[in-house]
């Protein structure tokens, strides 16, 4: 799939309690979930309000170290974010990620090729981050293999729920 | 093979190597009052009344705001404890009780070798007793109380050896805190740890948890440390027998072998607001404190709240402008406190001691800070904000937390102790 949108640029080691305060945990409504996203990034106070559906994140290294919080995924995913692309992820957010289906790529590359404004293309499948004003590209990397399927079932539960009890007990 | 290809390997019937995608049997899930009612809550959603995989295998700690103090946490942990009686799940170790792997590992149900998943990041410190713990999201959990498997990337291991010794007021702490600057968080993302070096075979239980537990903060999968006679012993002490614990073969492979020297390392502290940013305390001295923090899942054992009664035994009265809260690990902590005689010391000093839990360390409860105050912390994390807008944290062993309590400034523990 390809997603066209802003993008926003955040950090290095950008860790979950920016991404998602733990104040904030005991809400479940997507909604409210979605008002505190990036909340505590520095200089990203208007990301919440501001942010538009089908906008993308572009992050540093090491994005969404800390918590085992899926909180952090989801208020993205609520917020109508369409991807993440980041130099790097830290392996809880990745596997979060992964889990609930919502796209990740890693784009070693991207510092420094993308600033906050500019409107990006990415390509979920080849992974490939396209600047839409220049048609400069840096090439990412998807997730693949295992983590691909998991993904392209719409996350985890989706998968085992496809699965027969006989392909439970197999794998 | 490394430990954690021996623990993969065995948890999902087949020889793996590096990058393999492999599906591990569960041996444990723990929920916590923390993600743990979205775990229900989704699991419902998704599954209905259908029986969890294996109840004898839940269990349910209770530790992020013990007791509640806001209505949206009562209900997450009713949701939480009414699920267990539904389902069957005995293993409830309710807001009495403390920080939940500790809890388990006190109980005898953390197991050598096995495979642990928790709604905890610092699930990992039960590397310390050559258990493969993770801290894993709502969806991995739902999936595992589903299947009672979860899909895992075999890590690739680093082979860490300290080399050398360290001497009181020194710690396992600020040996810690030295590693992760050093090694940072870039090279151990989702790999394993393997932790050698003389300094271990000295290690007590609280020292090997405390190392493991930061493997967190460099994104590290998980630290092993070798067992020694000491940790054996308390294994057996738990488990009722002496379990077997896995040991790298000798021909494992590892993808990276560090060196780190650490002879005569004095106390460190872990400055705003990584939890690498760290200096000798001697160069942050004199810095003003407001709040000191002596409890958490790193550093909240017998052992640790011993060394800060030592301190404050001999540095006597907490300054007055600074709250120093301690809160034990567990309610079997706390028990020991008591009866060694640590409450009446801390009580003497002017210190707030609390039940067990997370505390301060999640601000769920006893202590948020304002903005501007200063922050010393026995605790394994100082990120920006976390423990409130325009605070700074700084991380240090129990022993300079009390010290610095002290004086109002951070403060080398050896003014007091030698």
């Amino acid at each position: 799939m390809k997603f066209k949108g802003k993008a926003w640029v955040a950090g290095d080691d950008i860790d979950t309690d920016q991404i998602y305060h733990g104040q904030y945990l005991p809400l479940t409504d997507p909604h409210e979930m979605a008002k505190h996203a990036m909340e505590y990034v520095p200089g990203m106070d208007n990301f919440p309000r501001e942010a538009k559906k089908g906008d993308i994140v572009v992050a540093g290294k090491n994005f969404g170290t800390g918590s085992s919080r899926e909180h952090a995924v989801l208020c993205l995913q609520y917020l109508g974010v369409s991807c993440v692309v980041a130099q790097s992820f830290s392996r809880i957010f990745f596997r979060n990620a992964v889990n609930l289906g919502y796209p990740v790529i890693e784009c070693p590359g991207i510092a420094g090729r993308v600033k906050t404004g500019d409107v990006i293309e990415v390509d979920d499948e080849s992974g490939l981050v396209t600047s839409v004003a220049t048609g400069a590209s840096v090439q990412g990397v998807p997730p693949s293999g295992l983590e691909k399927e998991i993904a392209g079932s719409g996350g985890l539960l989706e998968f085992l729920k496809k699965k027969s009890p006989e392909e439970l007990a197999q794998l | 093979m490394t430990i954690i290809e021996k623990i993969l390997s065995r948890s999902s019937g087949r020889k793996v190597s590096p990058n393999d995608r492999v599906w591990s049997k569960i041996d444990m899930a723990v929920i916590r009052d923390f993600g743990g009612p979205n775990v229900v809550i989704e699991y419902e959603k998704n599954f209905g009344s259908r029986p969890v995989w294996d109840p004898s295998k839940i269990a349910l700690t209770f530790d992020y705001q013990a007791p509640a103090k806001v209505a949206d946490v009562a209900n997450n942990q009713r949701i939480c404890r009414q699920f267990a009686k539904r389902q069957g799940i005995h293993r409830v170790f309710d807001v009495n009780s403390g920080i939940g792997q500790h809890v388990l590992l006190e109980h005898g149900l953390i197991h050598p070798g096995s495979v642990v998943v928790g709604t905890d990041s610092h699930m990992n410190l039960l590397g310390a007793v050559g258990c493969f713990a993770t801290g894993v999201g709502t969806t991995d959990m739902v999936a595992t109380w589903h299947s009672g498997k979860l899909w895992f990337r075999v890590p690739e291991t680093i082979k860490v050896t300290f080399k050398g010794s360290y001497s009181f007021p020194t710690c396992s702490k600020d040996l810690t805190l030295h590693f992760i600057s050093r090694i940072g968080p870039d090279a151990p993302n989702y790999k394993a740890l393997e932790f050698y070096g003389h300094v271990m075979g000295e290690f007590q239980i609280h020292d090997a948890l405390t190392l493991a537990s930061l493997v967190t903060e460099i994104n590290g999968k998980i630290g092993f440390v070798p067992p020694n006679e000491q940790i054996m012993a308390f294994l057996k002490s738990r488990i009722g027998h002496l379990p077997e614990v896995p040991v790298a073969d000798q021909g494992a492979v590892y993808s990276d072998s560090m060196e780190l020297d650490i002879q005569g390392l004095p106390p460190q502290v872990a400055c705003p607001h990584t939890p690498f940013n760290v200096k000798p305390v001697t160069d942050v001295k004199g810095t003003h404190i407001d709040f000191a923090f002596i409890g958490s899942c790193t550093n909240g054992r017998f052992e640790d709240l011993a060394l800060a009664a030592a301190v404050l035994k001999s540095a006597g009265k907490v300054h007055p402008a600074v709250q120093l809260i301690i809160v034990p690990a567990t309610i079997e902590v706390a028990r020991k406190c008591l009866k060694s005689g640590y409450y009446e010391i801390f009580l003497d000093a002017g210190a707030i001691v609390t039940n067990p839990g997370c505390s301060l360390c999640t601000i769920g409860h006893h202590g948020v800070l304002g903005k501007g105050d200063v922050l010393i912390s026995s605790s394994n994390r100082n990120f920006l904000g976390k423990l409130g807008k325009g605070a700074e944290v700084y991380l240090a062993s129990p022993a300079t937390v009390a010290a610095s309590a002290v004086k109002g400034e951070i403060t080398d523990p050896g003014e007091f102790l030698r």
